[in-house]
Protein backbone atom coordinates (compact mmCIF):
# COMPACT_ATOMS: atom_id res chain seq x y z
CA UNK A 1 0.00 0.00 0.00
CA UNK A 2 1.28 3.85 -0.87
CA UNK A 3 4.38 4.97 -2.63
CA UNK A 4 7.53 4.19 -1.96
CA UNK A 5 8.01 8.02 -0.47
CA UNK A 6 5.13 7.21 2.21
CA UNK A 7 5.83 7.14 5.49
CA UNK A 8 5.66 4.03 7.69
CA UNK A 9 4.11 4.29 11.02
CA UNK A 10 6.95 2.89 14.02
CA UNK A 11 8.11 4.09 17.22
CA UNK A 12 12.16 2.65 16.67
CA UNK A 13 15.50 4.51 17.39
CA UNK A 14 15.06 6.07 13.86
CA UNK A 15 11.22 7.04 13.99
CA UNK A 16 11.83 9.14 17.58
CA UNK A 17 15.39 10.48 15.93
CA UNK A 18 14.87 14.90 14.97
CA UNK A 19 13.58 15.06 11.52
CA UNK A 20 16.55 17.20 10.76
CA UNK A 21 19.10 14.75 12.39
CA UNK A 22 17.90 12.24 9.92
CA UNK A 23 17.80 14.40 6.73
CA UNK A 24 21.32 15.81 7.40
CA UNK A 25 22.47 11.94 8.12
CA UNK A 26 20.43 11.07 4.91
CA UNK A 27 22.03 13.92 2.93
CA UNK A 28 26.09 13.25 4.28
CA UNK A 29 25.56 9.56 3.54
CA UNK A 30 25.15 10.59 0.14
CA UNK A 31 28.25 13.03 -0.24
CA UNK A 32 30.51 10.47 1.67
CA UNK A 33 29.37 7.64 -0.74
CA UNK A 34 31.02 10.20 -3.49
CA UNK A 35 33.37 11.46 -1.50
CA UNK A 36 35.46 8.15 -1.02
CA UNK A 37 36.15 5.88 -4.11
CA UNK A 38 37.13 2.29 -2.22
CA UNK A 39 34.11 -0.66 -3.08
CA UNK A 40 34.05 -1.77 0.70
CA UNK A 41 33.43 1.40 1.71
CA UNK A 42 30.63 2.26 -0.53
CA UNK A 43 29.47 -1.07 0.16
CA UNK A 44 29.67 -0.39 3.65
CA UNK A 45 27.23 2.26 3.38
CA UNK A 46 25.09 -0.32 1.47
CA UNK A 47 24.93 -2.03 4.58
CA UNK A 48 24.68 0.70 7.22
CA UNK A 49 21.67 1.32 5.23
CA UNK A 50 19.99 -2.04 5.37
CA UNK A 51 20.99 -2.03 9.26
CA UNK A 52 19.13 0.67 9.77
CA UNK A 53 15.97 -0.50 7.48
CA UNK A 54 16.44 -3.31 9.75
CA UNK A 55 16.90 -1.25 13.44
CA UNK A 56 13.17 1.20 12.06
CA UNK A 57 11.64 -2.49 11.44
CA UNK A 58 10.29 -5.17 9.27
CA UNK A 59 8.26 -3.09 7.01
CA UNK A 60 10.89 -0.82 6.10
CA UNK A 61 13.30 -3.12 5.57
CA UNK A 62 11.39 -5.20 3.13
CA UNK A 63 10.59 -1.57 1.49
CA UNK A 64 14.34 -1.01 1.13
CA UNK A 65 15.06 -4.55 -0.05
CA UNK A 66 12.19 -3.99 -2.74
CA UNK A 67 13.80 -0.24 -4.01
CA UNK A 68 17.31 -2.26 -4.55
CA UNK A 69 15.54 -4.87 -6.11
CA UNK A 70 13.81 -1.99 -8.09
CA UNK A 71 17.32 -0.70 -9.06
CA UNK A 72 19.09 -3.65 -10.40
CA UNK A 73 17.89 -3.63 -13.23
CA UNK A 74 18.69 0.02 -13.98
CA UNK A 75 21.96 -0.54 -12.61
CA UNK A 76 22.59 -3.83 -14.65
CA UNK A 77 22.32 -1.63 -17.94
CA UNK A 78 24.17 1.33 -16.47
CA UNK A 79 26.79 -1.17 -15.72
CA UNK A 80 27.31 -2.59 -19.16
CA UNK A 81 27.14 0.53 -20.63
CA UNK A 82 29.87 2.02 -18.86
CA UNK A 83 31.92 -1.36 -18.85
CA UNK A 84 32.03 -1.42 -22.54
CA UNK A 85 32.62 2.70 -22.61
CA UNK A 86 36.12 2.51 -20.70
CA UNK A 87 38.95 1.41 -22.57
CA UNK A 88 41.63 2.85 -20.36
CA UNK A 89 43.80 0.00 -17.84
CA UNK A 90 44.53 -3.39 -19.10
CA UNK A 91 42.38 -5.38 -20.95
CA UNK A 92 41.25 -8.33 -20.17
CA UNK A 93 38.50 -9.40 -22.40
CA UNK A 94 38.33 -9.03 -26.32
CA UNK A 95 35.09 -8.47 -28.04
CA UNK A 96 33.67 -8.43 -31.53
CA UNK A 97 33.58 -4.67 -32.71
CA UNK A 98 36.38 -3.62 -31.45
CA UNK A 99 35.05 -3.49 -27.78
CA UNK A 100 37.19 -4.26 -25.03
CA UNK A 101 36.32 -5.00 -21.26
CA UNK A 102 39.41 -3.53 -19.50
CA UNK A 103 40.35 -4.02 -15.29
CA UNK A 104 39.93 0.04 -14.78
CA UNK A 105 36.51 -0.70 -16.75
CA UNK A 106 35.26 -3.19 -14.25
CA UNK A 107 36.38 -1.57 -11.41
CA UNK A 108 34.96 2.27 -12.34
CA UNK A 109 31.70 0.39 -13.36
CA UNK A 110 31.06 -1.56 -10.11
CA UNK A 111 32.03 1.72 -8.12
CA UNK A 112 29.54 3.33 -10.58
CA UNK A 113 26.44 0.76 -9.71
CA UNK A 114 27.37 0.32 -5.98
CA UNK A 115 27.63 4.69 -5.18
CA UNK A 116 24.04 4.57 -7.40
CA UNK A 117 22.68 1.86 -4.55
CA UNK A 118 24.41 3.56 -1.31
CA UNK A 119 23.05 7.09 -2.49
CA UNK A 120 19.64 6.62 -3.42
CA UNK A 121 18.73 4.70 -0.11
CA UNK A 122 19.04 6.93 2.45
CA UNK A 123 16.92 9.16 0.88
CA UNK A 124 14.25 6.58 0.65
CA UNK A 125 14.67 5.46 4.20
CA UNK A 126 14.98 8.64 5.36
CA UNK A 127 11.87 9.60 3.88
CA UNK A 128 10.15 5.90 5.21
CA UNK A 129 10.80 7.14 8.73
CA UNK A 130 9.44 10.47 8.80
CA UNK A 131 6.49 12.43 8.52
CA UNK A 132 6.62 14.65 5.59
CA UNK A 133 4.90 17.27 8.06
CA UNK A 134 7.58 17.09 10.43
CA UNK A 135 10.18 17.34 7.96
CA UNK A 136 8.73 20.66 6.44
CA UNK A 137 8.00 21.79 10.37
CA UNK A 138 11.46 21.09 11.15
CA UNK A 139 12.94 22.95 8.27
CA UNK A 140 10.74 26.41 8.96
CA UNK A 141 11.56 26.07 12.54
CA UNK A 142 14.72 25.48 12.67
CA UNK A 143 16.51 26.40 9.37
CA UNK A 144 14.28 29.09 8.66
CA UNK A 145 12.85 28.58 5.16
CA UNK A 146 9.74 30.48 4.58
CA UNK A 147 6.46 28.38 5.29
CA UNK A 148 5.10 28.96 1.62
CA UNK A 149 8.34 26.65 -0.09
CA UNK A 150 7.89 23.69 2.72
CA UNK A 151 4.47 23.95 2.23
CA UNK A 152 4.11 23.63 -1.35
CA UNK A 153 6.50 21.13 -1.60
CA UNK A 154 4.20 18.32 0.65
CA UNK A 155 0.83 19.83 -0.95
CA UNK A 156 3.01 18.46 -4.14
CA UNK A 157 3.72 15.75 -2.44
CA UNK A 158 0.06 15.09 -1.52
CA UNK A 159 -1.42 15.80 -4.60
CA UNK A 160 0.34 13.11 -6.65
CA UNK A 161 -1.95 10.14 -5.34
CA UNK A 162 -4.78 12.01 -6.07
CA UNK A 163 -4.46 13.18 -9.36
CA UNK A 164 -3.02 9.45 -10.12
CA UNK A 165 -6.55 8.28 -8.82
CA UNK A 166 -8.53 11.05 -11.03
CA UNK A 167 -6.21 9.19 -14.19
CA UNK A 168 -7.20 5.82 -13.53
CA UNK A 169 -10.99 7.13 -13.14
CA UNK A 170 -10.72 8.94 -16.64
CA UNK A 171 -9.39 5.87 -17.80
CA UNK A 172 -11.52 3.49 -16.33
CA UNK A 173 -14.89 5.54 -17.63
CA UNK A 174 -13.03 5.52 -21.22
CA UNK A 175 -12.11 1.79 -20.80
CA UNK A 176 -15.82 1.20 -20.00
CA UNK A 177 -16.70 3.12 -23.24
CA UNK A 178 -15.12 0.95 -25.30
CA UNK A 179 -11.33 2.95 -25.41
CA UNK A 180 -8.43 0.31 -25.78
CA UNK A 181 -6.59 0.67 -23.15
CA UNK A 182 -5.53 -2.40 -22.12
CA UNK A 183 -4.05 -3.14 -25.52
CA UNK A 184 -0.47 -4.03 -25.13
CA UNK A 185 1.05 -1.73 -27.92
CA UNK A 186 2.81 1.22 -25.66
CA UNK A 187 2.72 3.41 -28.63
CA UNK A 188 -0.96 3.25 -29.42
CA UNK A 189 -1.61 3.66 -25.47
CA UNK A 190 0.08 6.79 -25.55
CA UNK A 191 -1.46 7.95 -27.88
CA UNK A 192 -4.92 7.07 -26.62
CA UNK A 193 -3.82 8.58 -23.11
CA UNK A 194 -2.92 11.94 -24.91
CA UNK A 195 -6.08 13.24 -24.88
CA UNK A 196 -7.03 12.56 -21.60
CA UNK A 197 -4.29 14.95 -20.01
CA UNK A 198 -6.80 17.90 -21.06
CA UNK A 199 -9.83 16.78 -18.21
CA UNK A 200 -6.87 15.97 -15.86
CA UNK A 201 -5.44 19.04 -16.20
CA UNK A 202 -8.76 21.00 -15.70
CA UNK A 203 -10.15 18.65 -12.78
CA UNK A 204 -6.34 19.50 -11.34
CA UNK A 205 -6.64 23.33 -11.70
CA UNK A 206 -10.23 23.25 -10.18
CA UNK A 207 -8.69 20.70 -6.77
CA UNK A 208 -6.32 23.02 -6.75
CA UNK A 209 -8.16 26.56 -6.84
CA UNK A 210 -10.38 25.01 -4.10
CA UNK A 211 -7.16 23.84 -2.09
CA UNK A 212 -6.35 27.76 -2.14
CA UNK A 213 -9.56 28.78 -1.08
CA UNK A 214 -9.54 26.20 1.74
CA UNK A 215 -5.84 27.23 2.83
CA UNK A 216 -6.51 30.93 2.59
CA UNK A 217 -9.79 30.77 4.26
CA UNK A 218 -8.29 28.94 7.48
CA UNK A 219 -5.95 31.86 7.84
CA UNK A 220 -2.48 30.31 5.54
CA UNK A 221 -1.56 34.60 5.36
CA UNK A 222 -1.13 34.63 8.84
CA UNK A 223 1.22 31.94 9.53
CA UNK A 224 4.82 32.72 10.82
CA UNK A 225 7.74 30.90 12.02
CA UNK A 226 6.67 30.61 15.28
CA UNK A 227 3.22 29.47 14.44
CA UNK A 228 4.08 25.58 14.97
CA UNK A 229 2.61 23.95 17.42
CA UNK A 230 5.00 21.26 17.58
CA UNK A 231 8.67 22.26 18.90
CA UNK A 232 11.50 20.04 17.70
CA UNK A 233 14.20 19.97 19.80
CA UNK A 234 17.78 18.37 19.53
CA UNK A 235 18.24 15.61 22.28
CA UNK A 236 20.91 13.54 23.46
CA UNK A 237 20.00 10.55 20.57
CA UNK A 238 20.33 13.23 17.93
CA UNK A 239 23.99 14.31 19.01
CA UNK A 240 25.30 10.84 18.85
CA UNK A 241 24.09 9.98 15.94
CA UNK A 242 25.25 13.23 14.52
CA UNK A 243 28.64 12.27 15.78
CA UNK A 244 28.51 8.39 14.20
CA UNK A 245 28.00 10.43 11.16
CA UNK A 246 30.56 12.30 11.75
CA UNK A 247 33.12 9.24 12.07
CA UNK A 248 31.83 7.96 8.94
CA UNK A 249 32.48 11.19 7.25
CA UNK A 250 35.95 11.45 8.57
CA UNK A 251 36.50 8.13 7.18
CA UNK A 252 35.46 8.72 3.72
CA UNK A 253 37.89 11.93 3.58
CA UNK A 254 40.81 9.74 4.59
CA UNK A 255 40.56 6.51 2.95
CA UNK B 1 -31.35 46.81 18.16
CA UNK B 2 -28.80 44.03 17.68
CA UNK B 3 -26.38 43.88 14.21
CA UNK B 4 -27.04 40.79 12.74
CA UNK B 5 -24.47 38.37 11.94
CA UNK B 6 -25.47 38.35 8.04
CA UNK B 7 -26.98 41.37 6.20
CA UNK B 8 -27.67 42.05 2.66
CA UNK B 9 -29.02 44.57 0.81
CA UNK B 10 -29.44 43.96 -3.15
CA UNK B 11 -26.84 41.88 -3.67
CA UNK B 12 -26.52 41.25 -7.16
CA UNK B 13 -23.27 38.98 -8.67
CA UNK B 14 -22.16 37.65 -12.19
CA UNK B 15 -18.58 35.58 -12.40
CA UNK B 16 -16.51 37.43 -15.08
CA UNK B 17 -17.19 34.75 -17.82
CA UNK B 18 -20.93 34.32 -16.40
CA UNK B 19 -23.79 34.38 -19.10
CA UNK B 20 -26.22 35.83 -16.48
CA UNK B 21 -26.14 36.73 -12.88
CA UNK B 22 -25.03 33.85 -10.38
CA UNK B 23 -27.42 35.62 -7.66
CA UNK B 24 -29.67 38.53 -8.06
CA UNK B 25 -31.54 40.69 -6.27
CA UNK B 26 -30.51 38.55 -2.77
CA UNK B 27 -31.70 40.98 0.91
CA UNK B 28 -31.69 39.21 3.98
CA UNK B 29 -30.41 39.50 7.52
CA UNK B 30 -29.65 36.35 9.40
CA UNK B 31 -29.57 37.05 13.22
CA UNK B 32 -27.11 35.73 15.26
CA UNK B 33 -27.57 31.91 16.40
CA UNK B 34 -30.07 31.49 13.55
CA UNK B 35 -29.99 27.93 12.11
CA UNK B 36 -30.80 28.22 8.69
CA UNK B 37 -30.70 25.51 5.91
CA UNK B 38 -30.56 26.33 1.90
CA UNK B 39 -32.32 24.25 -0.88
CA UNK B 40 -32.78 24.30 -4.27
CA UNK B 41 -31.79 22.50 -7.62
CA UNK B 42 -28.50 22.53 -8.93
CA UNK B 43 -26.71 25.61 -10.41
CA UNK B 44 -29.51 27.75 -8.47
CA UNK B 45 -26.72 30.07 -6.94
CA UNK B 46 -26.50 28.27 -3.31
CA UNK B 47 -22.98 27.67 -3.71
CA UNK B 48 -22.04 31.57 -4.83
CA UNK B 49 -24.49 32.10 -1.91
CA UNK B 50 -22.17 30.58 0.24
CA UNK B 51 -19.11 32.54 -1.37
CA UNK B 52 -20.52 35.84 -0.94
CA UNK B 53 -20.86 35.05 2.81
CA UNK B 54 -17.36 34.16 3.24
CA UNK B 55 -15.96 36.74 0.74
CA UNK B 56 -14.77 34.61 -1.94
CA UNK B 57 -16.92 36.66 -3.74
CA UNK B 58 -15.59 38.99 -4.73
CA UNK B 59 -11.99 38.41 -3.61
CA UNK B 60 -11.41 35.23 -5.29
CA UNK B 61 -13.84 34.72 -7.92
CA UNK B 62 -14.09 37.94 -9.94
CA UNK B 63 -17.08 39.57 -11.46
CA UNK B 64 -19.56 42.29 -11.31
CA UNK B 65 -20.82 42.79 -8.00
CA UNK B 66 -23.59 44.98 -6.86
CA UNK B 67 -25.08 45.89 -3.40
CA UNK B 68 -24.16 45.28 -0.19
CA UNK B 69 -23.01 41.81 1.98
CA UNK B 70 -22.09 42.45 5.34
CA UNK B 71 -20.88 40.11 8.07
CA UNK B 72 -21.15 41.17 11.71
CA UNK B 73 -20.60 44.54 11.22
CA UNK B 74 -17.82 44.43 8.11
CA UNK B 75 -17.85 44.97 4.92
CA UNK B 76 -17.12 41.85 2.32
CA UNK B 77 -15.34 44.19 0.01
CA UNK B 78 -13.77 45.95 2.02
CA UNK B 79 -12.19 43.42 4.44
CA UNK B 80 -10.08 40.60 3.34
CA UNK B 81 -11.70 37.33 3.92
CA UNK B 82 -8.48 35.85 6.33
CA UNK B 83 -10.14 39.18 8.61
CA UNK B 84 -13.74 37.24 8.02
CA UNK B 85 -12.06 34.22 8.44
CA UNK B 86 -11.19 34.55 12.26
CA UNK B 87 -14.98 34.11 12.54
CA UNK B 88 -16.58 32.12 10.35
CA UNK B 89 -15.70 28.32 9.40
CA UNK B 90 -16.31 27.37 5.93
CA UNK B 91 -16.47 23.62 4.88
CA UNK B 92 -16.58 23.18 0.90
CA UNK B 93 -18.12 20.11 -0.85
CA UNK B 94 -14.60 18.80 -2.63
CA UNK B 95 -13.30 17.25 0.63
CA UNK B 96 -9.74 16.56 -0.66
CA UNK B 97 -9.43 20.05 -1.86
CA UNK B 98 -9.83 21.23 0.88
CA UNK B 99 -7.62 18.84 3.12
CA UNK B 100 -3.87 20.43 3.46
CA UNK B 101 -2.23 17.76 5.91
CA UNK B 102 -1.24 14.16 5.22
CA UNK B 103 -2.63 13.29 9.23
CA UNK B 104 -5.89 14.27 10.96
CA UNK B 105 -4.21 15.92 13.69
CA UNK B 106 -1.96 18.42 11.32
CA UNK B 107 -5.16 19.12 9.27
CA UNK B 108 -6.67 20.45 12.70
CA UNK B 109 -3.66 22.26 13.80
CA UNK B 110 -3.22 24.02 10.35
CA UNK B 111 -5.98 26.18 11.25
CA UNK B 112 -5.26 26.66 15.01
CA UNK B 113 -1.68 27.50 14.47
CA UNK B 114 -2.29 30.14 11.72
CA UNK B 115 -4.55 31.60 13.56
CA UNK B 116 -2.00 31.56 16.29
CA UNK B 117 -4.32 30.12 19.36
CA UNK B 118 -2.27 30.15 22.27
CA UNK B 119 -0.30 26.97 22.68
CA UNK B 120 -1.63 25.58 25.79
CA UNK B 121 -5.10 25.96 24.40
CA UNK B 122 -4.26 23.91 21.21
CA UNK B 123 -4.67 20.26 22.80
CA UNK B 124 -7.82 20.91 24.27
CA UNK B 125 -9.29 22.61 21.13
CA UNK B 126 -7.96 19.60 19.11
CA UNK B 127 -9.70 16.94 21.60
CA UNK B 128 -12.79 18.87 21.57
CA UNK B 129 -13.27 19.06 18.44
CA UNK B 130 -12.60 14.93 17.54
CA UNK B 131 -15.10 14.13 20.61
CA UNK B 132 -17.36 16.46 19.03
CA UNK B 133 -17.76 14.51 15.82
CA UNK B 134 -16.94 11.45 17.00
CA UNK B 135 -13.76 10.89 15.20
CA UNK B 136 -11.19 10.87 18.25
CA UNK B 137 -9.81 7.30 17.00
CA UNK B 138 -8.87 8.76 13.74
CA UNK B 139 -6.73 11.34 15.03
CA UNK B 140 -3.32 10.10 14.35
CA UNK B 141 -5.02 8.25 10.92
CA UNK B 142 -3.40 9.53 7.18
CA UNK B 143 -5.89 11.71 5.59
CA UNK B 144 -5.19 9.48 2.06
CA UNK B 145 -6.58 6.34 3.94
CA UNK B 146 -9.73 7.04 5.27
CA UNK B 147 -13.50 6.83 3.60
CA UNK B 148 -15.20 10.27 1.67
CA UNK B 149 -17.23 10.39 4.83
CA UNK B 150 -14.34 10.36 6.98
CA UNK B 151 -12.84 13.24 5.26
CA UNK B 152 -16.29 15.38 5.86
CA UNK B 153 -15.66 14.85 9.08
CA UNK B 154 -11.85 15.91 9.56
CA UNK B 155 -12.96 19.05 7.44
CA UNK B 156 -16.19 19.83 9.51
CA UNK B 157 -13.49 18.98 12.98
CA UNK B 158 -11.10 21.33 11.37
CA UNK B 159 -13.62 23.99 11.27
CA UNK B 160 -15.36 23.59 14.84
CA UNK B 161 -11.39 23.36 16.80
CA UNK B 162 -11.20 27.16 15.26
CA UNK B 163 -15.04 28.10 17.12
CA UNK B 164 -16.01 30.34 14.64
CA UNK B 165 -19.03 32.53 15.27
CA UNK B 166 -20.51 31.65 11.87
CA UNK B 167 -20.55 28.18 10.47
CA UNK B 168 -21.10 27.97 6.39
CA UNK B 169 -21.14 24.72 5.45
CA UNK B 170 -21.59 23.70 1.70
CA UNK B 171 -23.49 20.15 1.40
CA UNK B 172 -21.03 18.82 4.26
CA UNK B 173 -22.89 15.15 4.28
CA UNK B 174 -22.47 14.47 0.14
CA UNK B 175 -20.91 11.71 1.09
CA UNK B 176 -22.15 10.03 3.70
CA UNK B 177 -24.66 8.01 4.40
CA UNK B 178 -28.09 7.98 6.10
CA UNK B 179 -26.68 7.44 9.84
CA UNK B 180 -23.17 9.47 9.72
CA UNK B 181 -25.49 12.74 7.65
CA UNK B 182 -27.81 12.46 11.15
CA UNK B 183 -25.02 12.63 13.39
CA UNK B 184 -23.19 15.84 11.79
CA UNK B 185 -26.71 17.43 11.83
CA UNK B 186 -27.08 16.45 15.87
CA UNK B 187 -23.96 18.01 16.19
CA UNK B 188 -25.02 20.96 14.19
CA UNK B 189 -27.93 21.22 16.66
CA UNK B 190 -25.64 20.63 19.74
CA UNK B 191 -23.16 23.57 18.41
CA UNK B 192 -26.30 26.05 17.50
CA UNK B 193 -28.21 25.27 20.56
CA UNK B 194 -25.56 25.09 23.46
CA UNK B 195 -22.57 27.46 21.65
CA UNK B 196 -24.68 29.73 19.59
CA UNK B 197 -23.12 29.43 16.37
CA UNK B 198 -24.65 30.74 13.67
CA UNK B 199 -25.00 28.15 11.10
CA UNK B 200 -26.05 28.41 7.47
CA UNK B 201 -25.87 25.21 5.77
CA UNK B 202 -26.83 23.66 1.87
CA UNK B 203 -27.94 20.63 1.63
CA UNK B 204 -29.30 18.32 -0.95
CA UNK B 205 -31.18 16.03 2.16
CA UNK B 206 -34.01 18.17 2.38
CA UNK B 207 -35.77 15.49 4.54
CA UNK B 208 -33.09 15.27 7.18
CA UNK B 209 -32.66 19.40 6.77
CA UNK B 210 -36.30 20.27 7.32
CA UNK B 211 -35.74 18.60 10.56
CA UNK B 212 -33.34 20.43 12.18
CA UNK B 213 -33.10 24.02 10.36
CA UNK B 214 -35.33 26.70 11.74
CA UNK B 215 -35.58 28.69 8.87
CA UNK B 216 -35.46 27.71 5.20
CA UNK B 217 -34.23 29.55 2.39
CA UNK B 218 -35.34 27.97 -1.75
CA UNK B 219 -32.82 29.02 -4.30
CA UNK B 220 -34.51 29.32 -8.02
CA UNK B 221 -31.66 30.48 -10.84
CA UNK B 222 -30.27 32.97 -8.52
CA UNK B 223 -32.72 34.32 -6.67
CA UNK B 224 -34.61 33.66 -2.99
CA UNK B 225 -38.11 32.35 -4.02
CA UNK B 226 -38.48 31.23 -0.67
CA UNK B 227 -37.41 32.45 2.98
CA UNK B 228 -38.93 31.84 5.84
CA UNK B 229 -39.72 29.33 8.76
CA UNK B 230 -39.35 25.75 7.44
CA UNK B 231 -42.98 24.65 7.71
CA UNK B 232 -44.26 27.88 6.29
CA UNK B 233 -41.98 27.17 3.53
CA UNK B 234 -43.34 23.68 3.09
CA UNK B 235 -46.67 24.44 2.64
CA UNK B 236 -45.75 25.67 -0.75
CA UNK B 237 -45.14 21.80 -1.72
CA UNK B 238 -46.17 22.45 -5.93
CA UNK B 239 -44.46 25.43 -6.07
CA UNK B 240 -41.72 23.91 -5.19
CA UNK B 241 -41.67 20.63 -7.02
CA UNK B 242 -42.10 23.53 -10.12
CA UNK B 243 -38.44 24.50 -8.92
CA UNK B 244 -36.95 21.39 -8.88
CA UNK B 245 -36.91 20.80 -5.48
CA UNK B 246 -38.26 17.22 -4.09
CA UNK B 247 -40.28 17.72 -0.77
CA UNK B 248 -40.12 15.47 1.38
CA UNK B 249 -42.62 12.42 1.16
CA UNK B 250 -44.46 13.46 4.16
CA UNK B 251 -45.08 16.62 2.60
CA UNK B 252 -46.25 14.84 -0.38
CA UNK B 253 -48.67 12.77 1.99
CA UNK B 254 -49.73 15.63 4.18
CA UNK B 255 -50.57 17.49 0.66
CA UNK B 256 -52.96 14.29 -1.12
CA UNK B 257 -54.91 13.99 2.22
CA UNK B 258 -55.39 17.51 2.24
CA UNK B 259 -57.01 17.30 -1.51
CA UNK B 260 -58.72 13.99 -0.85
CA UNK B 261 -60.53 16.18 1.95
CA UNK B 262 -59.09 15.18 5.27
CA UNK B 263 -58.26 17.77 7.82
CA UNK B 264 -54.90 19.13 7.84
CA UNK B 265 -53.52 22.03 10.45
CA UNK B 266 -49.86 22.01 9.54
CA UNK B 267 -47.42 20.16 7.66
CA UNK B 268 -45.18 17.52 9.36
CA UNK B 269 -41.62 18.51 9.39
CA UNK B 270 -40.67 15.47 11.37
CA UNK B 271 -41.60 11.82 11.35
CA UNK B 272 -42.86 11.83 14.77
CA UNK B 273 -44.93 14.78 13.57
CA UNK B 274 -45.90 12.75 9.89
CA UNK B 275 -46.56 9.64 12.57
CA UNK B 276 -49.09 12.08 14.54
CA UNK B 277 -50.83 13.92 11.52
CA UNK B 278 -51.27 10.21 10.24
CA UNK B 279 -53.03 9.34 13.57
CA UNK B 280 -55.45 11.98 13.69
CA UNK B 281 -56.30 11.01 10.11
CA UNK B 282 -57.43 7.78 11.18
CA UNK B 283 -58.89 8.80 14.42
CA UNK B 284 -61.63 11.31 12.40
CA UNK B 285 -62.07 8.53 9.72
Amino acid sequence: MGGFLDYIQGTSFLHRLNPLTKLLIAFLLCVACFICDRHLFVLGIIVLNLLLAGVAGKEVLLRSLNMLRALVKFSAFLFVIQILFVREGTALLHLPFGLVITDRGLSFSLLFVLRLFAATMPIGLMLSVTRMSDLSNVLVEKVGIPYQYTFALTTTLRFIPLFSQEMAGIMEAQTARGVEFDTKNFFKKIRLLMPLCVPLLISSVKKIDGAAVSTELRGFHLRNRNSGYKKYCLKGADAAALAMMACIMTCAVIL
Amino acid sequence: MHTPMIHIENLNFQYKQGQDFALKDISLDIAKGEFVGIIGSSGAGKTSFTCALNGMIPHHYAGDFYGAVTINGMDTVEVKPVELSRFIGSVFQDVDAQMVATIVEDEILFGLENFQIPHEEIEERIQTALETIGISHLRNRTISTLSGGQKQKVAIAAMIALRPQLLILDEPTGELDPAGSRQIFEMLRILNQQYHMTIVIVEQKIMLLCEYVRRLLVFHEGRIEYDGQTRMVLEHKEELEKLGVNVPRMITLADTLKKRGCHIDTVPVSIAEAKKMVEEVLIHA
